[in-house]
């Protein structure tokens, strides 16, 4: 089966990721913010923790699609996985910019500061550059299949940046939490980790559903492109014909 | 109507049902007097009291238990505390306490301790995540409907 017929057949269950996104977001949001319990700590704004950690997961989830997605494109040149990986970029970008500026209002009642050159803060940075540089790649190269080509090539190279932010904690000395969640356990209370699981889980869901979304509006955008091109050509065929 | 109008209207009324119950939520919690307000009002039950550690006035006795003069504007209140051990209990230290007003020993009896929350921020972390997320989906969609539409003007499936 390729991967396009799988795309295909995901998509068939497109109004199912949205009504479980809303879901999700919708319980997520209940229980985040009147269901869940204060931080022994950090008090009432803990709270921001439901908005901001989803939307961080959710878009390194998005930037590994896309370098998947790279990457069996540069192998097969399928168009529809290009398209996919366009619209992904788009919206990983957005994810990694409503990211940031959540983790600013987070660190501003909890460090004091909005923004400090901190190891994870800074490789997430580049990483929406990364995806700004795509995205700008995609908009202003001509030819289709050099600037799928080369968009592919750029999103495997940024993948390197991934493995940093994950690690970024744990490498260097930072103003960011360690980990909550990891393969050694996990360091958070049942009633703050219901929320956050909920979180994560509809945003990924919103994400998949707006993917979803964006490929059909490229496609249909080409589409049209095309048809109109084709019209005119005759168009014009018609008239040195005549 | 259109079946998009239906869903984002829908989607709309949940939205502000969810904010509606949320805001009354907070109201109903975070709703916290002064020093000033208790001295003249002299409530009774439960209440909450925002106001600053006075310097130099705060003493523990024993693990839970503190007495100290609680500042506001224009008044001061004195408080004695008891309940659980508090972390955040300092001189100058702005802070929100629980607790009943006694008004013949005039002595405010906190029994726990509260850090002041940051509401603002809260909401406009909220804000911001899902804001953009909605107007850049309902653009999306709108999009989607109306590229469908144009394809359908222009007859695409029924050249050869």
């Amino acid at each position: 089966m390729t991967i396009h017929r799988v795309i295909r057949k995901v998509q068939r269950f497109q109004g199912w990721f949205g009504g479980g996104a809303a879901l999700c977001l919708g319980a997520g949001l209940y229980l985040g913010l009147i269901g869940s319990p204060p931080d022994y700590y950090q008090g009432e704004v803990v709270r921001i923790m439901y908005i901001h950690v989803p939307l961080a997961h959710t878009s390194l989830l998005g930037y590994t699609v896309l370098a998947l997605g790279s990457l069996w494109y540069l192998w097969k040149r399928d168009p529809i996985v290009d398209n996919m990986c366009q619209a992904v970029a788009a919206l990983s970008a957005v994810f990694t910019a409503l990211a940031l500026g959540t983790g600013m209002i987070w660190g501003k009642p909890t460090w004091d500061t909005w923004w400090t050159w901190d190891a994870r803060l800074t490789s997430f940075t580049v990483l929406l550059l990364i995806l700004i540089g795509y995205i700008m790649l995609r908009t202003f190269v001509d030819d289709h299949e050099k600037e799928a080509r080369y968009g592919a090539i750029l999103a495997i190279i940024g993948f390197v940046d991934l493995p940093i932010i994950h690690f970024s904690v744990e490498w260097w000395r930072t103003l960011h939490q360690p980990q909550s969640i990891s393969m050694r356990g996990v360091s958070i209370s049942s009633g703050l980790l219901a929320p956050l699981l909920c979180m994560s889980i509809g945003m990924s869901l919103l994400f998949s559903y707006m993917v979803m979304v964006r490929t059909q509006l490229l496609y249909l955008d080409r589409l049209l492109h095309a048809k109109k091109g084709r019209l005119l050509s005759q168009f014009h065929l018609s008239k040195s014909d005549s | 109507m259109t079946n998009l109008s239906i869903r984002w209207g829908g989607l709309l009324v949940v939205t502000i049902v969810l904010v509606v119950l949320t805001y009354n939520h907070y109201q109903d919690n975070i709703t916290s007097l002064v020093p000033q307000q208790v001295r003249k009002e002299a409530p009774t039950g439960e209440i909450r009291v925002l106001g600053m550690v006075q310097g130099r006035t705060l003493k523990t006795r024993e693990a839970g238990e503190a007495t100290f003069t609680l500042l506001g504007k224009s008044a001061t209140l004195p408080v004695h505390y008891q309940g659980p051990p508090p972390d955040n209990l300092r001189e100058l230290k702005i802070l929100i306490l629980i607790g009943t007003w006694n008004a013949s020993t005039q002595v405010f009896e906190a029994r726990d301790i509260g850090i002041v929350p940051n509401y603002g921020f809260i909401a406009g972390a909220y804000l911001l995540g899902l804001l953009p997320l909605a107007l850049f989906l309902f653009a999306m969609t709108r999009r989607v409907n109306f590229l469908y539409e144009e394809i359908k003007a222009s007859k695409l499936y029924e050249e050869k």
